[in-house]
């Protein structure tokens, strides 16, 4: 399995403020990584400092083989190897339709190639009757079902997914787990998932990803995480979280 | 009282003979004012968009400069145009002074920072997760520019209808660099204040309702071509 992402010394500070002082961090293809840590913690810099839509400070950024050197050309190439979804699933003014379909048409796909890829796509997620709908008045979890079908129709090889059901009652939520679970096993697209929901993180992740205060202290598979953290800062968030939960 | 209902029958047979003259004053105020509205939105969009998007040194003072601009007296910008258009101004040469393409260019001087400035506060409106939603679908820098615009494009299309408000009842500009002269540069405006000066009560309202009814129209046009991108109801439902 190649090494999709590698992150050298990476800092990003907001003014005087450090918020993200990554030493290293390797992510494989294929793998689903749950990125978990605290509000503030650094989890979404982090996200979009690997999609590619902040730039990092300092350090080392290399991206499907290729050392990031965020030239326009090179950020669209790779970018139109990535997509995501996120918490708010912002939709674009328009049908359904249109959003599923916007990712193929920066493409400039042919528009037969289109409407079938955007048939294929919302009936994966279920969401075919709706084709026609005003994308704004779909509910929270139909919105994330949109978003996940318009992120994968542009068959992507990683799939950023930053507290893709928050928002969303458990239902939906599950729904949503099963669709990514078989985006990775059937089209072995990478997912970068970062969740405060511990039962999630454990039902999904291959690999979980702790970060407090910018910082990663503790990587492993979930097993080890959740059932023999090290540190007693993982175990404390774990504890709060459980609890809560 | 009876001043207001003569000039709405006057008015209302003014438009019912076609009287050449009014037709051409009409004419004249929509060419002036549809094609400094036309020039305003070249320069105010892209401006606009520019101010609102790029990383631009002195933004912050250029946007107020361009508020500022926004209620720039019209009076003061004939009178700009006129310095600049006078024989012995800087484009003297050129004679346009006291043509329809003087009223023009007052008239843009006072829709472009209109434009821009709305435009520019519309782009600003918008989260930034459109830019981010754009650019993680694969969306190239340009297609990304183009998403952000027609989410915008309701606070553009407010811009357009405002700026088109402000150079159609202007007077003072076109008048300056117009000169008011009759089957030349006379438009709705200046007939009102010349048929006001000279006593004509009811055709200064007759006319003035024909400046009200071609400004309805012209921005049922607009509304109707932006409801026609929008296919959406965007109302917000209050109960």
């Amino acid at each position: 399995m190649t090494t999709q992402f590698k992150l050298h010394n990476i800092v990003k500070r907001y003014g005087s403020r450090k918020v993200l002082d990554i030493d290293q961090l390797d992510l494989r293809e294929g793998r689903i990584y749950t990125i978990m840590g605290p509000n503030g913690s650094g989890k979404s810099t982090l996200l979009r400092i690997m999609s590619l839509l902040l730039v990092n400070d300092e350090g080392e950024l290399e991206v499907l083989s290729e050392k990031v050197n965020w030239e326009k050309e090179q950020l669209l190439y790779l970018r139109r190897q990535m997509s995501m979804v996120t918490q708010t699933a912002f939709m674009f003014q328009g049908s359904v339709d249109y959003n599923v379909a916007y990712g193929l048409k920066a493409r400039k796909m042919r528009s037969r190639m289109i409407r079938e890829r955007v048939n294929e796509m919302l009936e994966m997620v279920g969401m075919s009757a709706y084709r026609e709908a005003d994308a704004r008045t779909l509910s929270g979890g139909e919105r994330q079902k949109v978003a996940l079908a318009r992120a994968m129709a542009v068959n992507p090889g990683v799939l950023f997914l930053d507290e893709p059901t928050s928002n969303i009652d458990m239902a939906s939520a599950a729904e949503i787990e099963k669709h990514i679970r078989t985006i990775n096993q059937e089209q072995g697209t990478s997912i970068i998932l970062v969740t405060h929901n511990l039962f999630q993180a454990r039902r999904l992740a291959d690999e979980v990803i702790f970060i407090h205060e910018g910082r990663i202290i503790e990587r492993g598979s979930a097993g080890s995480i959740f059932d023999d953290p090290k540190d007693k800062r993982t175990l404390a968030f774990l504890h709060g979280e459980a609890v809560i939960q | 009282m009876n001043i207001f209902v003569e000039g709405i029958k006057e008015g209302v047979n003014l438009i019912w003979q076609m009287d050449p003259e009014i037709i051409q004053i009409t004419l004249l105020s929509l060419q002036v004012s549809l094609t400094a509205l036309v020039i305003s939105a070249v320069i105010g969009i892209p401006t606009g968009a520019a101010l609102a998007l790029k990383k631009i040194p002195g933004k912050r003072i250029f946007l107020n400069i361009i508020y500022t601009l926004m209620g720039l007296p019209p009076v003061l910008a004939g009178l700009l145009v006129y310095l600049l258009l006078t024989y012995r101004g800087p484009l003297g040469q050129f004679e346009l002074l006291f043509t329809p393409s003087a009223m023009v260019f007052a008239q843009v001087l006072l829709a472009a920072p209109i434009v821009c400035g709305l435009t520019a506060r519309a782009v600003m409106a918008l989260n930034q997760d459109v830019y981010d939603t754009a650019a993680t679908l694969g969306a190239s820098r340009r297609q990304a520019s183009a998403t952000i615009m027609r989410e915008a494009r309701i606070g553009i299309v407010a811009a357009l209808t405002t700026a088109f408000g402000r150079v159609i009842a202007e007077v003072g500009a076109v008048m300056l660099v117009g000169g008011n002269i009759r089957w030349s540069t006379r438009v709705l405006t200046t007939s009102i204040v010349l048929e006001t000066r000279m006593g004509n009560f009811s055709t200064a309202i007759a006319i003035g309702i024909i400046l009200l009814t071609l400004s309805f129209i012209i921005n049922l046009l607009i509304l109707k071509l932006e409801k026609r991108t929008l296919r959406y109801d965007n109302t917000i439902q209050i109960t």
